[in-house]
């Protein structure tokens, strides 16, 4: 009851505040004429029974203190009375306000965004049981140890049953993307296929939500590939299982129609899940490994191998059992000797590309957060000075120097709290901007969304920017002596050139922070355009590119190898096409399918016997090498009479002719790969396997000799004399006449395919590129607000100089000179940071030097140029003062 | 020059405030008036420790508060004792009465009477 009362009457005198004030002081007053009245009423004159009356109370002023203490909301109030003080102060200055909340609104929404990117793509653990147990299994060599090549299903059974230090080994077929169409005619619909081994869900512990997964029987193929009824299983997605089956559970056990054969349900997996390795994938089948119980695949390399860890069994243990086992398996497959593996945490492999990138931005949002960081302390630096007479007279009024503190905290509080939602703001949509930049090739990226716990972390930063920045100011006026402020103005000057010097320094500091933020962005943008010009030994320009999958469950071999020549020579008929063809892999897109390839005429024939090189094996259909511009160095690109009545040929390229058929006409030889003898019946030019130029040997196989082999689904190559996309309405329209239920699968140009995968360097770029405009920016306006107030300062002693008869260029050259000295000493002084970050840097470098001069070069200029023009607009300023005005 | 007269002891002004409105509702300076004309012109209630407390009685519920016109016509605001403070003033004056009997007793002690 009392306290529910004193609640009240301490509500009620906060929201009456003013009244009660009123009240009070009328109350005072009365009381005080009373007793004036009264001691009157005894005969003291009227001024001495006032002047009794006042000294009998006490002071007035110190009663409505106590007053106020006693009404229990002293500190609230006092706070709002601040708050309300600072509005009115800043509003007086919006411009600065502004700014600092501009400039902490950067640096908190980037630092959130940023940190919130990095921490869902890095930090937060896969979303599997116990996933740090999770490892990649990757084919390596004697000579290249750290290899991340495919397994042979030979190698990856021997793993599988062999390792003791592993919980499972998995696989799945991640090189060769398995596209299915489910539905028929207009309702046909691609959906991507990931072929597991069927203990894929035991290793990464996550089972269907409905049913079970496939058996383990599943994986002798039988009735997989081909077109036999029976045995054909499938997993689905759960968003499949909604769109085909709409959830219903009674869909274990039912049929998919999946290329025109049927599959059956055997379960769905869990909402929400991602496959860890490939992604968004509609549905899981069993993986035919019968191939591994055939020695002579031992040199077929095409599995992605995951394995788990036993418990307790560090990675550097499991990787001494794969070395060891690895060596017996090069005993027993002597074709294969050099043949080793090597161990990787799958999170590491999975984010490993990007996490590099993500750590540049990390640190280059870190350099534009310390950026903010001073610009702000400077800003608030030059506020304090400036104000210092304002508190002189403050604390000359009675304001003790912890009111003054908690005054300017209280400011800096309120600027850092509008700082911090504007902030929130910057960085949702920063994030949106990232998750739109990264167009999906960050992985996990595109799941990002602004979460509580960045919330706390904005609000963290801004609380300790308004601790630290708002202290400084304040202590320093703290200290100051009433007093001598108000004496003497111009003592104020000694004392601001003493903080002048804090301020240059800081300014050193911005300079030299946003010249490494701008270095890093030039080499980046450099190393961009090298890899934009490296030669790929194909041609990118006006080409069309899309998938077209053709069901085995209609299309046996010999229908297949016919439809895409049929296909190809009626899209060449497209006016505005010059060629047209099909490959099983995109050229620079990453490596394929291996194998090793061994001469069987020629001078190497003997020696290499032993020894096979590795190389890429590519199959093609129509006019693939004039569609992909792969000019012809030797012999003849495959024609129609390549088919499967001819003799097994292939087309080399022309380094793996110069390594295996060194010195003699490579035409005519002979090779044997894949478990076949082939005839070389031409050579053509290198092709880059990724889009950082690095070639490989080149085996290409035409397509109808090979179409048996297994359904090579071809990816379509169109090349145009225009633009290649208006030409996809023709084109589809040419796909509807030839087969109405076929689809065409995510077409672009081959310039975005093969671009892809520089969209991780793009993406950085980007940012890094936007962090050094906003890095160039504040160090500008931090050098601009320094010299602005140095000369506001000085502004008497130019004053003086003036009318003394110094001419106003000489005293321009003297800001200007003592602006670009501090920018100067800022420069070297991000140099050596540039050149200390130069090793960590290089790794993101492409065919770029972090040291290339010119670059560095570039920048200092261009650093130059913004301190020059930042220290300008002062030096004018200050010569523009009228000495008269200056001196009054 | 300081006034000769005595402050308050020390924790008793809101007793003495209470004991006050017991006998009608009074306006601050009538309170401090009559303080220092019951305790003989010994007592002196500045405004400085008298309206904090005013405030503190109002705010635990002991008084209620109310503007009203004087005898000469002033306004002035008039502070009444409540149930709460009534009671209160009960518990204070015994627990006042127990402590100053006790201090009574130990500054004249009965046994050194009974020596006499």
């Amino acid at each position: 009851m009392t306290i529910l009362n004193d609640l009240l009457e301490r509500a009620r005198s906060l929201l009456f505040r003013r009244r009660d004030e009123r009240e009070l002081a009328e109350e005072l007053h009365t009381h005080a004429a009373m007793e004036a009245e009264h001691r009157r009423s005894r005969g003291t004159s009227a001024a001495e029974a006032h002047r009794q009356s006042i000294l009998a109370l006490g002071g007035v002023e110190p009663t409505k203190e106590a007053v106020r203490d006693a009404r229990g909301t002293r500190l609230l109030d006092d706070s709002i009375g601040d708050v309300a003080y600072t509005l009115r102060t800043l509003g007086r200055s919006p411009g600065f306000a502004v700014v600092v909340i501009l400039t902490l609104a950067i640096g908190i929404g980037g630092t959130t965004a940023v940190f919130s990117a990095v921490d869902h793509v890095l930090l937060q653990p896969l979303p599997y049981q116990s996933p740090g147990q999770l490892v990649r299994l990757y084919g390596a060599s004697v000579q290249d140890p750290n290899g991340r090549g495919f397994l042979s299903p030979v190698h990856y059974k021997a793993y599988r049953t062999r390792l003791n230090s592993m919980d499972g080994v998995a696989t799945i077929l991640t090189y060769d993307e398995k596209g299915a169409d489910i539905g028929s005619g207009n309702t046909v619909r691609r959906i991507r296929l990931l072929p597991t081994s069927s203990n894929y869900f035991d290793v990464i512990r996550v089972r269907p939500a409905v049913g079970q997964p496939y058996q383990p029987d599943a994986e002798n193929g039988s009735g997989i590939e081909d077109n036999t009824d029976g045995g054909a299983v499938v997993v689905l997605s759960h968003q499949l299982w909604e769109d085909v089956f709409h959830g219903d559970p009674s869909a274990i056990g039912r049929t998919l129609v999946m290329n025109g054969r049927g599959y059956t349900v055997t379960g769905v997996m869990p909402d929400g899940f991602n496959d860890p390795v490939a992604g968004a994938i509609d549905a899981w089948v069993p993986l035919d490994l019968s191939q591994g119980n055939d020695p002579r695949e031992a040199g077929n390399h095409y599995l992605s191998v995951i394995a788990r860890l036993r418990p307790g069994v560090t990675i550097e243990r499991a990787q001494a059992e794969v070395n060891s086992l690895a060596v017996e398996l090069a005993r027993e497959f002597p074709q294969q000797k050099d043949e080793r593996a090597r161990l990787y945490p799958l999170k590491d492999d999975i984010v490993g590309a990007s996490s590099r990138s993500l750590e540049m931005m990390l640190g280059a949002v870190g350099l534009v957060l310390l950026l903010v960081c001073v610009n702000v302390a400077n800003l608030m630096l030059v506020r304090g000075s400036e104000r210092t007479r304002e508190f002189a007279v403050r604390a000359a009024l009675g304001a003790g120097g912890g009111r003054l503190v908690r005054q300017l905290l209280i400011e800096s509080l309120t600027l850092a709290l509008a700082g911090a939602v504007a902030g929130l703001i910057v960085a949702r949509l920063a994030m949106s901007a990232m998750v739109a930049l990264s167009a999906g090739n960050i992985p996990r990226l595109a799941s990002l969304s602004l979460d509580p716990r960045l919330l706390l972390f904005a609000l963290l930063v801004a609380t300790a920017s308004a601790v630290i920045f708002g202290l400084t100011p304040a202590l320093r006026a703290a200290r100051t002596q009433p007093g001598d402020a108000l004496r003497d103005q111009s003592r104020g000057a000694t004392s601001g050139r003493r903080s002048m010097r804090l301020r240059e320094w800081l300014v050193v500091w911005q300079v030299a922070l946003a010249f490494v933020l701008l270095v890093g962005a030039s080499l980046l943008l450099a190393s961009f355009r090298k890899i934009a010009d490296v030669p790929l030994g194909v041609n990118a320009a006006n080409v069309l590119t899309f998938e077209l999958n053709l069901p085995s469950a209609r299309y046996d071999s010999t229908a297949r190898g016919r439809f895409y020549d049929e296909f190809d020579t009626r899209i060449e008929t497209i006016p505005g096409v010059r060629a047209a063809g099909g490959i099983s892999k995109l050229p620079a897109t990453g490596p394929y399918h291996q194998w090793g390839a061994i001469p069987t005429t020629g001078p190497k024939a003997a020696e290499m016997q032993q020894r096979a090189v590795g190389a890429e094996n590519r199959t093609v259909s129509g006019d693939y090498f004039r569609a992909a511009g792969i000019p012809l160095v030797a012999g003849r690109y495959f024609n129609a009479s390549d088919d499967l009545s001819a003799p097994s040929r292939v087309v080399i390229s022309a380094d793996l002719a110069k390594a295996i058929f060194p010195g003699v006409d490579p035409i005519g030889q002979s090779l044997r790969t894949g478990g076949r003898a082939w005839e070389v019946i031409g050579v053509v030019g290198d092709v880059s396997v990724d889009n950082e130029g690095r070639t490989d040997f080149y085996i290409y196989h035409a397509h109808r000799q090979f179409a048996g082999d297994r359904n090579w689904s071809l990816t379509q190559v169109v090349s145009t004399t225009g633009s290649p996309t208006a030409l996809e309405p023709a084109i589809r329209r040419e796909l509807s006449q030839a087969d109405p239920q076929l689809v065409m699968f995510r077409p672009m140009t081959l310039e975005a395919a093969i671009g892809r995968g520089a969209a991780q360097r793009v993406f950085t770029l980007k940012m890094l590129a936007t962090f050094a405009v906003v890095a160039l920016a504040l160090a500008a306006l931090g050098l601009f607000g320094v010299l602005s107030y140095g000369v506001k300062l000085r502004s008497r002693e130019f004053g003086i100089r003036m009318a003394l008869g110094a001419d106003r260029p000489a005293i321009r050259r003297a800001v200007m000179a003592n602006g670009l000295v501090v920018a100067g000493i800022g420069i070297a002084v991000g140099l050596a940071g540039a050149v200390a970050l130069a090793r960590t840097m290089a790794s993101l470098m492409f065919h770029t030097s972090p040291l290339d001069p010119r670059v560095l070069g570039a920048a200092i200029v261009f650093m130059t140029i913004v301190a020059a023009v930042a220290a300008y607009i002062p030096a004018y300023r200050a010569t523009a003062v009228d000495p008269r005005s200056a001196l009054q | 020059m300081a006034d000769p007269r005595n402050e308050l002891v020390q924790g008793t002004l809101e007793m003495l405030v209470l004991r006050t409105l017991a006998l009608e509702p009074m306006h601050g300076w009538g309170i401090a008036h009559r303080i220092e004309q019951m305790s003989g012109a010994v007592f002196l209630v500045t405004q400085g420790s008298l309206y904090p407390a005013l405030i503190r009685m109002k705010r635990r519920g002991w008084v209620r508060t109310s503007w009203r016109t004087t005898e000469n016509n002033r306004r002035a605001r008039y502070y009444e004792l409540t149930a709460i403070g009534a009671s209160q003033l009960d518990v204070e004056r015994a627990a006042w009465q127990r402590a100053s009997e006790a201090i009574n007793g130990i500054l004249s002690p009965r046994w050194a009477l009974a020596d006499l």
